[in-house]
């Protein structure tokens, strides 16, 4: 392809591109070159979509988009079958023949293929129609469904670089930093600060060799959140956009992208999407003619948490250790090589060509007072509509949960929904009509994090996920301060008594004292916040504590040490699936007969419980 | 030699532990192998973890040992014998000899500066690691560093691509980085311990990964990972006996919607419970021949 050298050619090239693609009646869209469908092989499946529609000679009618993540990650792989935007949800290889001759070739619908809405068990046809997606507002995600993340001229053809068009004709960097301003932006991975001020400080200071650098932090750590690959893989030049703008106002010339390793699929995504640029003339020297020059790198991670912090993630670029140093000086001063940095996550450079595009004044109006824009939440854990979800800020948990989540499974009952992380904490059902923003999230001692929302049911013992958190954090401290190094390992002894029914109430006074003690001593914000979900669930959920070192019993039925399994012998029908299965050979009882489980040899594997298809199996 | 207190080693414990004999009016004798005190600490530049300086801890301290009038130093001595029990210890300690009466020495440093001979200090041959590595992996070295060449910084990628390239950090490789580059072995290990992608010992044929993240744990990964490990014989982050399988733990695969998840080599396993990881570790344990 030819380097594209002014902004006049860049929208000729956007018409050549919108014109060969019109002229197809039947569009279909499925999501594949995402990790989550492709885990759901949705790469056979589109395979035999595009034999069967050569098999019927539908080619030259039926255009084929295989996209990224749709969102609606439960029901990958999905198909939408457009202009009607038709929904059918966990294709399978053999279904495809079906979907083609009948949908496609009738018009008539599969029913055994539709979403059933889990409330009222009714099958939705429509994609629109489905409440997880309309209760939504796509900003950002929306553009999904029209590209090919592989392909830049999908972007170019939905109105991508048009931004950086719009910048590079005559927008001032200080007018485009005020636009941000304006707006509203803060940054999505967690911490909120004002994106427009940071780009500022970076650009009035004054660096000595002229040296600055801008980087995507897409080292997407917090466990339970991905919405940062889902943006990598499925549209990752709206990223680079972002960054592209970002540079010429701050007057940069180079970027980082530091990306997880574990994130196979947005490593390659991006490193295609980088070449294409370069080709294409929107990355390099001279870009689109208008004499700035700018180039990325891709630097990949070695898989430490605290590396998702600025000053530990520089310090990994450089390849050093990550670990993080004290913020007397900012990175804006001095960061990345100790040139002026302007660091900010994949969500928020992805924000920054829609409000070059629309405004700031469109994108103020979405959101609360000190939020604005949409906030894109990875809904997962005991729900309903597993997803990428993308709401206006101040949308309340009840909402997301119930409305756009469809609740909880299994009939079960909602206990709380954790956000913001492992720095982050649990909220109750009290609190379910928080609006969810900034401020109000760290209010009730939780975060926003980069936007995990882990849902919990009655059978999440909030104990063991404060143990979990607080194991998580110990083993990703990367020991430089001993607060946190050794605190965290003391919080997670004492809590692990508790979980194996050693605990004492005293052990509860003593949290508060070293919680003070980890956050007020330790540098970086692991160990400021690593309390957080200690402090929440024993906030909230006292009581459960209490059961487990008074009692010594696990309500939810989670630790091992606290629970016994049983065998409800109205249920039991004597199948000896169970026994068959035990591991220790702890299940007697013959053929028909009820079975029974003896203590003694039980391991606690829950094999019982997870193999009798009767519920047969209890756990007290 | 008198009752009282015979410290072994002069480093900063020792001085510590004698100054604070000293201070309760115990007679201390220091005993230290090399001709002065100070140890490990007075070849450090700082010190973890308040990066202060190590000689402005230490060096007050020596001078106070060296003066105390219950401490008696016997640098140049190492013990011989040691006999007896608690409260009642006979040391046989065997001074070198100094060739100065240090009784009357002031240590004004005159007689080192008018010496006229001259010792200079050799520094050992380095055997280069080239030769202990062979031809075949060598090259694959070699290609992994010339791809950043001219490029800073780049100590991770090039540790990620021979983590790839052999499955683990072998020991020369990293000696031949650190050859090759002109980066502290030390250092190097700093990085290579710091990061969980790499491993320092061989992984085995098959790599089993179980998602830890907060939505699979919900979910009920534990049970999972119990299960792996009760049916591999390993605990995460081991590998088995035969070299087969390693086991390890990620923190999260973003792959929330399927979990728990459990990936076998590049394989993703969704939806995982405990009889299900029975069913196709069982099949691949069979199909493999153990």
């Amino acid at each position: 392809m030819k380097k594209i050298s002014s902004l006049e050619e860049l929208e000729k090239l956007r018409e050549r591109i919108s014109s060969s693609k019109g002229g197809k009646k039947t569009k279909v869209l499925i999501s594949t070159k995402a990790t989550c469908c492709q885990l759901q092989k949705s790469e056979q499946v589109t395979s035999a979509l595009f034999d069967e529609i050569e098999k019927n000679g539908q080619k030259d009618k039926v255009e084929i988009l295989t996209t990224g993540c749709l969102g609606f990650c439960e029901l990958e792989p999905i198909i939408v079958i457009k202009p009607k935007g038709i929904l059918y949800k966990n294709i399978k290889v053999d279904d495809v023949s079906d979907i083609v001759a009948k949908t496609i070739l009738k018009g008539e619908i599969i029913e055994k293929l539709l979403y059933v809405n889990p409330l009222d068990e009714q099958r939705i046809e429509l994609e629109d129609d489905i409440p997880f997606y309309s209760k939504q507002n796509r900003i950002l995600l929306g553009n999904n469904s029209n590209i090919d993340p592989d392909k830049i001229e999908d972007y170019i053809a939905s109105g991508g670089y048009s931004a950086l068009s719009k910048v590079l004709s005559g927008m001032k960097p200080d007018e485009i930093i005020e636009e941000i301003k304006k707006s509203g932006l803060r940054g999505r991975g967690g911490a909120g600060f004002p994106t427009g001020r940071k780009w500022e400080s970076c650009r009035n200071t004054e660096a000595e060799d002229d040296i600055k650098y801008v980087i995507c932090n897409a080292d997407e750590g917090d466990p339970g959140a991905y919405m940062d690959r889902n943006l990598l893989e499925s549209n990752p030049h709206s990223v680079l956009e972002g960054m592209i703008i970002g540079a010429y106002s701050i007057g940069s010339h180079n970027g980082y992208i530091y990306v997880r390793n574990e994130y196979e699929l947005a490593v390659s995504t991006l490193k295609n999407a980088i070449k294409q640029a370069r080709e294409y003339g929107f990355l390099g020297k001279d870009i689109l003619g208008s004499g700035f020059d700018f180039t990325i790198k891709l630097s990949r991670g070695g898989g430490a948490f605290v590396c998702g912090e600025s000053t530990a993630l520089m310090a990994s670029i450089e390849g050093k250790p990550g670990e993080p140093r004290a913020k007397h000086i900012h990175t804006t001063t001095k960061g990345l090589w100790d040139r002026p940095t302007n660091l900010n996550n994949v969500e928020t450079w992805a924000n920054v060509p829609l409000i070059i595009n629309s405004g700031a004044d469109w994108y103020s109006k979405i959101g609360m007072d000190k939020s604005k824009g949409t906030k894109i939440f990875s809904l997962v854990g005991k729900i309903h509509n597993t997803g990428l979800v993308e709401v206006p800020m101040g949308t309340t948990l009840r909402d997301i949960i119930f409305k756009i989540g469809g609740g909880i499974p299994g009939e079960r009952k909602f206990k709380a929904v954790q956000t913001g992380g492992p720095s982050g904490g649990c909220i109750p059902e009290h609190l379910l009509d928080l609006p969810v923003d900034y401020e109000k999230l760290t209010e009730a001692g939780s975060m926003m994090g980069s936007g995990g929302m882990i849902v919990m049911d009655d059978r999440t013992c909030m104990v063991d996920v404060a143990r979990y958190f607080t194991n998580f954090l110990k083993d990703e401290s990367c020991g430089k301060c001993v607060p946190c190094r050794n605190g965290l390992i003391q919080l997670h002894h004492m809590l692990t008594d508790i979980c194996e029914g050693r605990g004492s109430e005293k052990d509860l006074d003593f949290f508060e004292e070293l919680g003070f003690w980890i956050t007020n001593g330790s540098l970086c914000q692991l160990g400021t916040t690593a309390v957080n979900p200690v402090q929440t669930t024993l906030r909230y959920f006292k009581d459960e504590y209490l059961t487990h070192i008074v009692d010594k019993k696990c309500p939810a039925g989670v630790c091992k040490a606290l629970i016994t399994f049983t065998i409800d012998s109205e249920k039991c029908t004597g199948c000896e699936v169970c026994k068959k299965n035990c591991p220790q050979d702890a299940i007697s009882g013959e053929k028909k007969e009820v079975h029974d489980i003896d203590q003694d040899k039980c391991i606690k594997c829950g094999i019982c419980e997870d193999s009798c298809k009767f519920d047969a199996v209890e756990v007290n | 030699m008198g009752k009282g207190v015979a410290v072994i080693g002069g480093g900063i414990a020792g001085v510590q532990a004698a100054l604070d004999l000293a201070e309760q009016g115990i007679h201390v004798y220091i005993i230290e192998k090399s001709p002065s005190l100070g140890g490990r600490m007075a070849q450090l530049d700082k010190t973890f973890p308040t990066n202060d300086c190590s000689m402005c801890i230490l060096s007050p301290k020596l001078v106070e040992a060296g003066r105390h009038p219950n401490i008696e130093l016997l640098t140049l001595s190492e013990i011989e014998e040691l006999q007896g029990e608690e409260g009642e210890f006979k040391v046989k300690v065997l001074k070198s000899a100094r060739y100065v009466d240090e009784e009357s020495c002031t240590g004004c440093g005159i007689c080192a500066a008018t010496c006229p001979v001259k010792y200079e200090y050799q520094i050992p041959e380095k055997e280069s690691v080239r030769e202990k590595i062979e031809e075949n992996e060598l090259t694959k070295i070699d290609t992994i560093l010339k791809k950043y060449e001219d490029e800073v910084g780049v100590l991770i990628s090039i540790l990620q691509d021979i983590n790839e390239e052999f499955n683990y950090l072998p020991e020369n490789a990293l000696r031949y980085v650190s050859e090759k580059l002109g980066i502290p072995l030390s250092q190097i290990y700093h990085v290579a311990t710091f990061y969980t992608a790499f491993s320092l010992t061989p992984r085995g044929e098959h790599i089993v990964k179980v998602c830890q993240g907060t939505a699979c744990h919900v979910r009920g990964t534990r049970a999972v990972l119990d299960e792996i490990t009760r049916i591999l014989d390993v605990k995460p982050g081991e590998t088995t006996e035969d070299l087969q399988y390693t086991l390890e733990t990620v923190n999260c695969l973003g792959a929330c919607a399927l979990g728990p998840v459990m990936v076998l080599d590049k394989e993703y396993h969704g939806n995982m419970s405990p009889s299900k990881v029975k069913k196709i570790l069982k099949s691949e344990l069979e199909e493999g021949g153990l």
